[in-house]
């Protein structure tokens, strides 16, 4: 589904992903994990299209396409979620309309019909109560004035909403307390198909009590130095990251 | 340069005024060099123009004038509550006398019709508010065509503990120029709630001079303007604060493209005696091109001992990562923008009590902005 080589990005004229390797399969969960620097949020703002990363070497396919050359909302419409680490206030701006007007835009690039009124509501509602969030949340600004985890249940939402298939979790765990946690993990898990592949990235180790990856992947200075399965979270956790700079060092030796 | 609008416009000694038209004399100078000769006093309107002020909520209760001049014709008193009294001398003058609750808002409309050539029309306005709560609308439209001025004077007094709220929306075509000056006085325990929307125009400036003279006396301005082309408006907002615990909240926006000119000044003075004075300012710009320019000016002046006071005034773009936000979710960016316009101005008019015109305001919000592709429902919220 996704398959990334060898890419370099820069930002700001300075080197932050050196080469960076990683297949995504449908169905899969893939956990990034890595200290603070390796480069894990630019990878996912890379992957959703922000812009002010210049790719100067390698390739992104996603389904057969080359991901780098659409605009961030065609990517959206062929399916790829981002859910940021920091999601944006923006005042003024209600999330239902919000939510409606990009859910059709959506569906309009994939050639279906658009939703009205009354049926996205439904669907809305349906998603909602399947996530335990109260509707109060839709009549107001989009994260105007949410705390940390409202801001993150939003985010979840709506990638539940919008029914991705692939989607990147930037750090949804960090500032949040073990229950809205849990509930991100149970939006997740919710949504774990044979058709959609994630890729969480992470700081702790702890989400992945929740929500149990597939493959792990360390990443350090720009690139992906070990992959294994669930049990080198396990290992990241007892040992630390200085452990993976000590492998590094005794194999290169 | 030819001084007779800069006289007429400008208040104190040569330097006041040429300090309070420093961002707007070019504009006013190629004004004064337009022979305006007076407006004709038309009876009745095209069609189009007053379907723009047609409202079915203020129906019989809305006074329009046309250059200047009361309209019988378009005029619709049927239904003005008791508490209102009118009255407008040589057509001209108006004044609007209210007692007592009145939730229905009354509706004052001022339409430009051009002539042949350049033309301009004046009127003055007393709003008199003695007791109780009162809403009143102001709506300035106009035709294009042939190059006008308009000048609206009024005054604005409120008694003590009466509270006003009052909605200004003027919408011009870029031919159609304006001079407003406003000199309000809020008594002890009296309330002035002033929205101001401003879009389009050659060059509207407005005066808004604001005395809390007695204790208590509360202002709060909301506003915002939305220009493009080369339009450009002026806002002079003077506010002192003259008696002890008054308070004054503004907060007003702006957006300018293209090559549109925007000016905010905001001065507030708190004289000495005024204790206990509340004085708050914010204003927030956005400029949405390379050419447009937008100044701001927050000026504090205060002589009083304890006073709590805040302004801060910023110039800016559209916020990218918010852009990127919305794009990542799927929303084109063109629509992207004017959402983010849209509720960046929505913030100066949430606080418009009167439903309808909230909405009516959303929905010229949306059809003014720069890249609109979206219907009024957008910023709601």
């Amino acid at each position: 589904m996704l398959k990334i080589e060898n890419l370099h990005v820069r930002v700001a004229g300075k080197e932050i992903l050196k080469g960076l390797t990683l297949d995504v399969g449908a169905g899969e969960v893939h956990a990034i994990m890595g200290p603070n620097g390796a480069g894990k949020s630019t990878l996912g703002n890379v992957l959703a299209g922000r812009e002010g990363y210049e790719i100067t070497q390698g390739s992104v396919t996603y389904n057969g396409r080359n991901l780098l050359e659409l605009e961030p909302e065609q990517r959206a419409a062929e399916g790829v979620f981002l859910a940021f680490q920091y999601p944006v206030e923006i005042p003024g701006v209600n999330n239902t309309y919000f939510l409606k007007a990009a859910m059709n835009a959506q569906r309009k690039h994939r050639g279906e019909t658009e939703l009205d009124s009354m049926q996205f509501l439904k669907l809305v509602r349906e998603k909602l109560r399947v996530l335990h969030i109260s509707d109060d949340l839709m009549n107001r600004a989009v994260n105007a004035g949410f705390s940390g985890g409202e801001k993150k249940r939003n985010e979840i939402f709506q990638m539940a909403l919008l029914e991705p298939r692939l989607a990147i979790l930037d750090e949804t765990d960090s500032g949040l307390d073990i229950d809205a946690m849990k509930m991100v993990a149970d939006g997740v898990n919710a949504m774990r198909s044979a058709e959609r592949g994630f890729v969480v990235i992470t700081h702790y180790q702890r989400l992945l009590d929740y929500i149990v990856p597939d493959f792990v992947h360390v990443m350090v200075d720009g690139r992906i130095v070990e992959s294994g399965d669930k049990s080198l979270a396990l290992k990241l956790e007892e040992h630390g990251y200085a452990w993976i700079a000590e492998r590094r060092l005794a194999g290169a030796a | 340069m030819n001084a007779a609008l800069l006289d007429e416009f400008g208040v104190g000694d040569a330097r006041e005024r040429d300090e309070s038209w420093r961002y707007s004399k070019t504009a006013l100078r190629a004004l004064s060099q337009q022979d305006f000769t007076r407006a004709e006093a038309l009876s009745t309107l095209d069609a189009p123009l007053a379907a723009r002020f047609d409202w079915p909520q203020t129906r019989g209760r809305r006074l329009v004038f046309i250059n200047g001049s009361y309209s019988e014709t378009h005029s619709d008193v049927g239904r003005i509550a008791a508490g209102v009294s009118v009255r407008h001398e040589d057509g001209q003058r108006l004044q609007l006398t209210l007692t007592g609750d009145s939730a229905e808002p009354v509706h004052l409309v001022y339409a430009s019709v051009p002539g042949a050539a350049a033309t301009r029309w004046q009127a003055s306005a007393d709003l008199d508010l003695r007791a109780g709560r009162a809403n009143v609308i102001e709506q300035f439209v106009g035709a294009a065509g042939a190059d006008m001025l308009g000048v609206l004077h009024s005054r604005i007094t409120i008694a003590p503990g009466a509270e006003l709220h009052l909605t200004t929306l003027s919408d011009l075509p870029d031919s159609v120029s304006q001079y407003r000056r406003v000199n309000t006085t809020v008594a002890h325990g009296g309330v002035c709630r002033f929205t101001d929307a401003i879009f389009g125009g050659r060059l509207q400036r407005a005066d808004l001079n604001i005395g809390l003279d007695g204790e208590g006396a509360r202002f709060e301005s909301r506003g915002a303007f939305v220009l493009r082309g080369r339009q450009h408006a002026d806002t002079h907002l003077d506010i002192r604060h003259a008696a002890r615990d008054t308070i004054c909240d503004v907060l007003w926006r702006g957006v300018a493209d293209q090559r549109a000119r925007g000016v905010f000044h905001g001065a507030i003075t708190v004289a000495a005696g005024a204790d206990g004075a509340d004085a708050r300012l914010s204003n927030k710009n956005l400029l949405l091109s390379a050419q447009a320019e937008i100044d701001t000016q927050p000026v504090l002046e205060i002589y009083a001992d304890e006073v709590k006071a805040a302004h801060g005034a910023t110039v800016g773009q559209l916020d990218e990562t918010a852009l990127f936000y919305l794009r990542s979710r799927g929303v084109p960016v063109d629509m992207a923008r004017s959402l983010l316009i849209a509720g960046f101005c929505r913030e100066a008019f949430a606080g418009v009590a009167d439903g309808d015109v909230r909405v009516r305001l959303d929905a010229l919000l949306a059809e003014r902005l720069p890249h609109s592709q979206f219907d009024q429902e957008g910023v709601a919220g």
